[in-house]
């Protein structure tokens, strides 16, 4: 394993090139370039990057063709940076893969923390436990306690607490959640979802009506907040 | 009649023949024509020179056969009246010439009273007969001629481009018609005004112009009174256009004692219908157009509002994320690194400030307004294109190679943006060396781009050849659709071409006369 992580930037923007560089270095991350989708995916090849971060606008190829094609032969984690009229693009994105979006523009900070989710579930495999601000989510006993009582949740809204828990700091769109609690045959079933996450935020929020736990991303699904106290 | 075989409104047409009138109302009991009487007369004299000559020969019997023939054929061929004539001339004759006693036209035989009443009855029914049918000849020839009337003006109205031309044929038609003047007035303002008349410069009197007028404000038909009582001499009719009011047509009144008169009047009427349906094609024909040009306008909007968004989006994006990055990985960066993002936040915020200004120019596009128009020194503006490129892309070779080029009429803030497009598209696409180059050919100025690039992929290249801004190929980037905007707005034309080992862009737009 490599000492220092490395990061493919796609970007055809020089000037979004130049300030990543310089700040992914400084963050403690090896990088190398790209500036269209073909040299993205020759690149992917050769390094085999531990992550890619991958603008959506493109000028030979569209997000969705990148990522198509990287998937057919790597699993790298992809972060999309998309701006407000690729919506569409960035959905697509993450449904056939990418692992997280960040919206242009962007703080550095946001995206150094996606980074971080993104890169943590490869090392850390399989959390038997999650704990987070008094919560206690025993995956393998299928047991959800709030400061030691228990709290009974169906086996689905289990099972989608699980999707999201798992994947703390991510986001899952609702096409991969309800992929996964429900099944191929449900993905566009999207207000059923709605009515789960509203029924998990009732039992599991402090306040269901400030969910801090199950955030939304407008559009796109579910995020599971990530405490960077318990996963630093 | 006229014998040509038309259906295509061609010059030729203006000398069509409206129907033909009969001479009288009754045809069948017609008045006989001088010539007519002179030619039965010779006629009715030859057979009786020829029966005088042959009396040794011939018996009593047939040669009344030969008057009865010459009776026949003065019946049809002049009518009921010269027939009655020659039948008695030729009893006369006979008698003169055969009946005892010989050379006197007393009648002693009573059989000799039938012969004169034979030769009367068939003398009159057949000038009956062969009037009447004479006259359902001309009917039919009339009702021909209406129709052929109305194939010709139908055709001409489906070949029209503007409401002028429609008046202008139904005027025609309607001054043969009616063979009278024709008018066409048309709501303006608050009162109808004369577009049109036939015979030019006929003037409609007053009380016509009245009449008319009640007309439209009905909008019903308002027909001229019959002749000798008070009233306008001309019949107005107001055609809807889609329904709302649209000229007012009029025609001289119809002769009330003509046998064809019902037959003009439909005509009329039909001929009415089609101009309206002509109008109304026009009208659609029009909206059609407004729709197309609107919708074409939005295209360009929408294509300037994402070109515009994704260049305002980049420095945004390049200024937050470095003055994030050095305020939150401040102590870690070397300072080299802190010195590069500085600036790297500096050349955004001036390119931002560059793109807000553009925005501001281009706000007025898309508010619809048109370009504002000046004299501009293309060379300039492509040279001020090629140093914001320079700035934009410090690594890439930018060779601007204009030379004198002749004052064109644009806007130069609108040429330098596409030329910028052009520059930017050839920075991004191709390697190697780029060259703007300004040139002339013929009554164009050409601002080209040259790289040595691939050039467009054919898919681009064809659609830079259509009308719509709309339906770029994917990968057509935003910069070229907004060229194409740009070169319309400046009323030339977006072209992409092969030179040599790489690909032109060229900018063509119109060089005015004053300046070449």
């Amino acid at each position: 394993m490599r000492e220092r992580q490395l990061i493919l930037v796609v970007d055809d923007e020089p000037q979004i090139q130049r300030f990543l560089g310089h700040a992914l270095v400084a963050a403690g991350y090896d990088i190398c370039l790209a500036g269209s989708g073909t040299e993205a995916l020759a690149q992917a090849m050769a390094q085999e990057p531990d992550l890619m971060i991958l603008d959506l606008g493109l000028p030979d190829m569209n997000g969705k063709e990148v990522i198509e094609r990287l998937r057919l032969r790597l699993d790298l984690p992809v972060i999309v940076l998309s701006a407000h009229d690729q919506e569409m693009e960035k959905i697509m994105a993450l449904d056939l893969g990418a692992d997280d979006f960040v919206p242009k523009p962007f703080g550095i900070g946001e995206l150094l923390a996606r980074m971080r989710a993104c890169l943590r579930p490869r090392r850390t495999a399989r959390t038997e436990v999650i704990s987070q601000d008094g919560l206690l989510i025993d995956l393998t006993a299928h047991q959800v306690s709030r400061d030691g009582e228990l709290l009974r949740l169906t086996p689905k809204e289990f099972d989608l607490l699980a999707a999201l828990a798992g994947n703390a700091g991510r986001v899952m769109t609702h096409r991969k959640l309800l992929q996964l609690v429900w099944g191929p045959a449900h993905v566009d079933d999207v207000p059923y979802l709605r009515v789960f996450i509203g029924q998990l935020r009732q039992k599991l929020e402090r306040d269901p009506a400030r969910p801090e736990l199950i955030l939304t991303e407008p559009g796109v699904g579910y995020r599971w907040a990530r405490s960077e106290r318990g996963t630093a | 009649m006229d014998k040509r075989p038309a259906l295509a409104p061609d010059p030729a047409m203006e000398s069509f023949e409206p129907p033909r009138l009969p001479p009288d109302d009754r045809r069948w009991m017609t008045t006989p024509r001088p010539g007519g009487v002179l030619g039965a007369a010779l006629l009715l004299a030859l057979v009786a020179l020829a029966a005088g000559q042959l009396r040794e020969f011939l018996p009593e019997n047939v040669s009344i056969l030969l008057f009865l023939t010459a009776v026949l054929i003065n019946a049809a061929a002049f009518g009921f009246w010269v027939g009655i004539a020659s039948a008695l001339g030729a009893i006369a004759a006979f008698n003169f010439l055969f009946v005892e006693p010989h050379f006197t036209l007393h009648i002693s035989r009573p059989h000799d009273l039938v012969t004169v009443a034979v030769f009367l009855l068939a003398a009159s029914l057949t000038g009956l007969l062969a009037g009447r049918l004479r006259e359902q000849v001309e009917a039919a020839k009339t009702r021909a001629a209406a129709l052929e009337m109305l194939s010709q003006a139908s055709a001409e109205l489906a070949a029209v481009t503007g409401p002028a031309e429609v008046t202008r044929i139904v005027l025609r038609h309607l001054n043969r018609l009616s063979e009278g003047p024709a008018v066409a007035l048309a709501p303006q303002g608050n009162g109808l005004h004369l577009i049109a008349a036939l015979p030019e410069g006929y003037a409609p009197e007053p009380r016509e112009l009245d009449a008319a007028d009640i007309a439209f404000r009905h909008g019903r038909a308002e027909l001229a009174p019959a002749q000798g009582w008070n009233g306008q001499r001309l019949s107005f009719y107001p055609l809807q256009v889609e329904g709302s009011p649209g000229p007012v047509l009029g025609h001289a009144r119809l002769a009330p004692d003509r046998r064809d008169r019902d037959l003009r009047e439909r005509t009329i009427e039909v001929m009415l219908r089609q101009a309206e349906q002509a109008l109304h094609r026009l009208s659609l024909a029009q909206a059609a157009e407004a729709e197309r040009r609107r919708a074409a306008a939005e295209e360009t909007r929408a294509a300037l509002l994402a070109s515009l968004s994704h260049d305002l989006r980049t420095p945004l994006a390049t200024i937050l994320g470095a003055v994030t990055t050095l305020r939150e990985l401040g102590v870690t960066l070397p300072p080299d690194s802190q010195a590069d993002l500085l600036a790297a936040i500096e050349e955004e915020a001036e390119r931002l400030a560059r793109y807000v200004e553009k925005l501001l120019q281009l706000t007025r596009l898309n508010a619809g307004i048109a370009a504002q128009m000046t004299w501009v020194d293309a060379g300039d503006a492509a040279q001020a294109a090629v140093a914001r490129a320079r700035r934009a892309w410090p690594d890439a070779q930018i060779l601007a190679e204009t030379g004198d080029l002749p004052m064109i009429r644009a806007e130069a803030g609108l040429l330098e943006q596409s030329v910028f497009n052009l520059v930017e598209n050839a920075v991004k696409y191709a390697p190697g060396p780029i060259r703007v180059t300004g040139t002339v050919d013929g009554d164009e100025l050409v601002l080209a781009v040259l790289d040595h690039g691939p050039g467009l992929p054919p898919a681009v290249a064809n659609w830079l050849g259509q009308d719509g801004l709309t339906g770029a190929p994917a990968g057509a980037g935003l910069g070229l659709p907004i060229c194409k905007g740009i070169a319309r707005t400046l009323g030339g034309r977006l072209t992409a071409s092969r030179d040599g080992a790489g690909a032109k862009l060229a900018l063509r737009l119109p060089i005015p006369e004053a300046a070449a």
